[in-house]
């Protein structure tokens, strides 16, 4: 009997038991690898756990969530991620597409713009952060420091002053990342029907025009994906701040990450810090739920 | 005749202005990367002199430190190498299967099974890296490769599924069904015919698996230790509150991403598409 010939029930039954079999293994591990673990800190949020001070360990129901309210670093840890988050997104997308633009209008050299550009992409952020912190930001002997010497605008302490401090990781991050976004939207700007310009041409509309009525509403999927992208990678940023500033001066650069993670591993003080780890994820999901229901409704 | 030439002058200035604006942007990315290369063949000394000493005897002497000295990161070159093989091969073998299901398949609560995976692929590590301590340290798994390997397929998988998902997807589904057809059993069909169609794609996914894990950070420096110690956390080797050694991280430095970098140069017409897959599946069709 032929596969053709089988009625189609049991083929599509087949078709179910099979793909299930070859799911299933994957599902488990993400479920004992994500789900469970996040169950486990639900629970350890409602609990002291002090490394420093064992015996004081035990169950305190919303005593940790309710610590945060009267948390001043708490607060700042947000309005940190809040700045830190926007910023970079905002920075990469007009950069990126500023640059995509202008590369298009060259007639040749892309393939070499490209490799330079999945550079940054491809280094580990704590080796990007260590790299800032000594050769590009270091006073007067980093990269910056020189230039602004050469330029008479004098050393500054790039690392060490809580405002410069803000605006360097910010500018670390968007280094890094803003050749993503350069590359996804010369990718997409590759792809718009040439014919649409020749029409918007013949009547005469000007480059800004022809920008803000052709090339923006064709390219929105793509800059909106880049924007949900940038975001979660922003608010998952650890590595290049952890090893440019460590959070500091203070808690100058202290995103929700490196405070969930200092109070947890510096400070030893696991209950909180689960809790400022919940906090943490449900910000992240509550963000991307509501980006791909924007997506969603275009 | 003249406006001709004017109108082509024109051209060219402009050309060339856009070129230069283009090329300083390049030159940002590149440069902090170059400087670091050159640094590593400084001495400290000729590292600290300003103006920048362009032209310095070049020394490897930084490389015989940070290879084969006190605090060689040989060792943690192994240990990246071992943690990120294994949680690559780890990460593959589910990954596959599953993608192929999701990618090809109909069975019940599709849709759902794959926002689960997408969910999972957006949780940031610091929110999850408590349970992970907490857990390894009671089962006596902390500073084990194969703990931390294991740990990795949190951020792996999904990413790896979605991936192959988007390479099982440009399949022709002729193909599938005449391996039906010809009576070999789905299991067969999948190993002899779909798998060799999508080579390619498993081999980009395998090598972005390995970068990222790699590249990893918070996972390995709080669950690694003494034994298992990755390159990335050993790039703090160099640094100590008294001094920091710069031509020696960057040296450092240099040995830790020539993988990745020659991955990236290696693999560039894919990247884009390794970086977009997940927001791409999970936003659009589905």
């Amino acid at each position: 009997m032929t596969a053709a010939a089988r009625p189609a029930r049991s083929l599509a039954a087949q078709e179910r038991r099979f793909a299930l079999a070859l799911l299933a293994p994957a599902l488990v591990v993400l479920l004992l690898t994500t789900t469970a673990p996040l169950v486990y800190l639900a629970w350890t949020s409602l609990n002291r756990i002090d490394l420093a001070m064992p015996w004081l360990s035990g169950f305190a129901g919303v005593d940790n969530y309710a610590k945060m309210g009267s948390d001043p670093r708490f607060w700042n840890s947000l309005l940190l991620t809040a700045v830190y988050t926007a910023s970079t997104v905002v920075l990469q997308v007009i950069l990126g597409l500023s640059l995509a633009l202008l590369v298009l209008q060259i007639p040749r050299g892309q393939g070499a713009l490209r490799i330079a550009a999945i550079l940054p992409i491809v280094l580990a952020p704590v080796v990007v952060g260590l790299f800032w912190r000594t050769l590009v930001l270091a006073p007067d002997f980093g990269l910056v420091d020189m230039t602004t010497r050469a330029l008479g605008l004098g050393s500054h302490n790039w690392l060490g002053d809580p405002q410069l401090a803000l605006i360097s990781v910010i500018a670390i991050h968007t280094w890094q990342w803003t050749p993503f976004a350069f590359l996804v939207l010369l990718a997409s700007l590759a792809t718009l029907p040439p014919d649409v310009y020749e029409a918007a041409r013949l009547d005469r509309a000007s480059a800004w025009q022809r920008f803000v009525h052709i090339t923006l509403p064709l390219l929105r999927p793509a800059i909106v994906m880049v924007v949900i992208l940038r975001t979660m990678t922003a608010l998952s940023a650890f590595a290049a701040i952890f090893a440019a500033t460590g959070g500091g001066p203070g808690s100058a650069t202290e995103i929700l990450n490196l405070y969930a993670y200092r109070t947890s591993f510096t400070e030893l003080n696991l209950g909180y810090g689960s809790s400022l780890a919940v906090v943490l994820l449900a910000i992240t999901l509550a963000i991307s739920f509501l980006m791909f229901r924007l997506r969603r409704a275009r | 005749m003249r406006t001709a030439t004017t109108a082509a002058a024109r051209r060219r200035t402009r050309n060339l202005v856009l070129a230069a604006i283009a090329g300083v942007g390049v030159a940002v990315w590149v440069f902090p990367v170059l400087w670091g290369l050159l640094t590593s063949f400084k001495t400290e000394r000729d590292v600290l002199a300003y103006p920048p000493a362009v032209f310095f005897t070049p020394t490897l002497a930084n490389y015989r430190e940070v290879l084969f000295g006190a605090s060689s990161i040989l060792p943690n070159l192994w240990s990246s190498f071992v943690v990120a093989t294994a949680a690559t091969a780890l990460t593959m073998l589910f990954a596959i299967p599953a993608a192929y299901a999701l990618g090809r398949l109909r069975y019940p609560y599709k849709r759902a099974s794959g926002f689960y995976v997408l969910v999972t692929q957006m949780l940031p590590p610091v929110g999850l890296i408590i349970p992970y301590y907490l857990v390894l340290q009671k089962i006596g798994a902390l500073d084990t490769y194969v703990g931390l390997a294991v740990i990795y397929l949190t951020f792996a998988l999904p990413f790896a599924i979605w991936l192959m998902v988007s390479y099982f997807e440009d399949v022709p589904l002729e193909m599938e069904e005449a391996a039906l057809l010809d009576r070999a059993g789905r299991m067969r069909a999948l190993w002899h015919v779909i798998l060799p169609q999508v080579r390619g794609g498993i081999a980009v996914t395998t090598i972005f698996v390995f970068l990222n894990a790699w590249n990893e950070f918070l996972f390995a420096v709080v669950l690694g230790g003494n034994r298992v110690r990755t390159v990335t956390v050993a790039m703090f080797n160099f640094i100590s509150v008294e001094q920091t050694q710069w031509a020696k991280v960057a040296a450092g430095a240099m040995l830790a991403m020539l993988p990745v970098i020659l991955i990236g140069i290696f693999a560039q017409r894919h990247i884009v598409k390794g970086l977009t897959v997940g927001a791409v599946k999970g936003g659009g069709r589905r």
